[in-house]
């Protein structure tokens, strides 16, 4: 599964993302730490603002992880979020932007 | 991720529409900065609650993104709070808030935002509503701009038709109590203790009939002219100019406690600046006259009296006969003032200047009253004086 997934991005906003993707590296420290204290308030904090900045990006699958922590957060499932952080650390390895 | 609460500038502002956006999660402050200034918005982004009130209330920005979960005051808070502050409460805020949260909007709606965004941010979205918003925002700014300009307009209006009755010191404060609709004085008539003074040319009736009509008018408007630069500097009111006569009142339209000691400070100033054009006339025709003056105080009624074409603002009243009659009777360069009013300024006339007069029946009153006499002006050839 080492394939890219391509995000098309806005020109404009084109030379936020390097930014943009290293702060949500960051993010899946925060996450994994977050995780490994049971720390649910932090978690549903982290996933709210997944939401709110990914799509905004035109990064639609950030936003839809963010759904599903804040949503895992809420109902305490661990291992729904272990999953989750996991598939976003590894989305995180192979989204590529493109410029069409 | 560094140093997140000092502003970050993203654009010069020049005379730009200037947006404040105050997001704690920095991509998404970067985000909206960067779609705003793209639109040749000039934008400051801080990223917790308090920094944003700082900023806010500092720089009076013309719209601001104001993110609601923020660190600090939250985002509901600080809109309140600038909403309730008249120096910001016409700034727009749009909140940014979460699609699904209608519980936020509520507050928000409450807290008094005039938008709201969400999150995610849609570009097209966000710039159709910040540019609607500063349209308002705008025409609301050329609105109040159009308004202060009437007003100052209709201020200066008063402004010089009053000038030509009070001092400019006294207009100044007249305008500067003036409301939002108010009128300058009462429509309403009131009754007030006053101080009255009237001056006027002694002999100068008698001086028209030698002196060529031409000159008559030059020679007023000389007179006139110190007289009335007098009056002002203690801050009289002109209610009245007949002939060569002049009547100015004190303590009114405003409270003077001292008006008694104005009065008597207008009257020396009068004869004293009167005297060089005085010298003036004499070595150019031997015209010899000078000016008499008669202070009284006691009530007087004020008010706008006339026709809706011809208004005058007026005093009538005992104090006002009285302080004719006075005049009427002293000579040039004399003044003759009331008992009551003497003994208000006793204490500033030079020892031996004033002058007893007893009680003294004036014309069209039934009893006589006390009279003091001051010799104000220099020597005048006697000849010329008097009636």
């Amino acid at each position: 599964m080492n394939n890219k997934i391509k995000v098309v991005v806005d020109k404009d906003l084109e030379d936020l993302i390097p930014v943009f993707l290293k702060n949500r590296q960051k993010e899946v420290q925060a996450l994994k730490a977050a995780a490994a204290a049971a720390d649910f308030e932090q978690l549903r904090q982290l996933g709210h603002r997944m939401k709110g900045v990914g799509n905004s990006y035109g990064f639609a699958q950030v936003s839809e992880f963010g759904r599903q922590i804040e949503e895992g957060a809420r109902s305490g499932d661990r291992a729904a979020l272990d999953a989750c952080i996991a598939s976003y650390s590894e989305y995180l390895s192979r989204v590529e932007v493109s410029n069409e | 991720m560094s140093d997140l609460t000092r502003p970050l500038r993203t654009t010069p502002a020049q005379a730009a529409f200037r947006v404040l956006v105050v997001d704690d999660d920095p991509d998404m402050a970067m985000l909206l900065a960067r779609l705003l200034a793209n639109e040749g918005m000039a934008v400051d982004t801080v990223h917790d609650g308090d920094a944003a009130l700082v900023h806010a209330m500092s720089s009076t920005p013309d719209l601001i993104l104001l993110d609601v979960m923020l660190p600090g005051m939250s985002g509901f808070d600080i809109c309140a709070r600038l909403k309730a502050d008249e120096a910001t409460a016409l700034i727009p805020i749009v909140l940014v808030t979460a699609l699904e949260d209608t519980q936020s909007r509520v507050r928000g709606i409450e807290a008094g935002a005039d938008d709201f965004l969400s999150k995610p941010v849609k570009p097209e979205e966000l710039i159709a509503r910040v540019k609607t918003l500063r349209r308002l925002h705008e025409t609301r700014r050329e609105l109040e701009a159009r308004r202060l300009a009437a007003e100052v307009q209709r201020k200066e209006a008063i402004r010089k038709a009053f000038s030509r009755y009070i001092s400019p010191r006294l207009a100044e404060r007249i305008i500067s109590d003036l409301g939002d609709d108010g009128l300058p004085f009462q429509s309403h008539a009131q009754r007030i203790k006053v101080v009255a003074l009237f001056a006027d040319l002694r002999g100068f009736t008698r001086l028209t009939e030698t002196v060529e009509v031409d000159k008559v008018v030059g020679m007023l408007n000389e007179y006139f002219a110190v007289i009335t630069e007098a009056a002002y500097r203690h801050d009289g009111t002109i209610f009245s100019l007949a002939g060569d006569s002049m009547l100015v009142g004190f303590n009114v339209p405003f409270p003077q406690p001292d008006a008694a000691v104005r009065a008597w400070r207008t009257a020396q100033d009068m004869i004293a600046s009167f005297a060089p054009v005085l010298a003036n006339w004499t070595r150019r025709g031997g015209v010899a006259t000078g000016v008499g003056i008669g202070i009284a105080s006691g009530e007087a009624i004020i008010g706008n009296v006339g026709s809706p074409h011809h208004m005058s603002y007026t005093i009538i009243g005992d104090a006002v006969n009285t302080a004719a009659r006075l005049m009427q009777m002293a000579k040039g360069g004399e003044l003759l003032v009331s008992g009551p009013v003497y003994g208000q300024i006793r204490e500033l006339v030079p020892g031996g200047r004033a002058v007893a007069r007893g009680n003294v029946a004036l014309r069209g009153k039934s009893e006589a009253i006390p009279v003091f006499s001051m010799e104000l002006g220099g020597p005048v050839p006697a000849a010329a004086l008097g009636g």
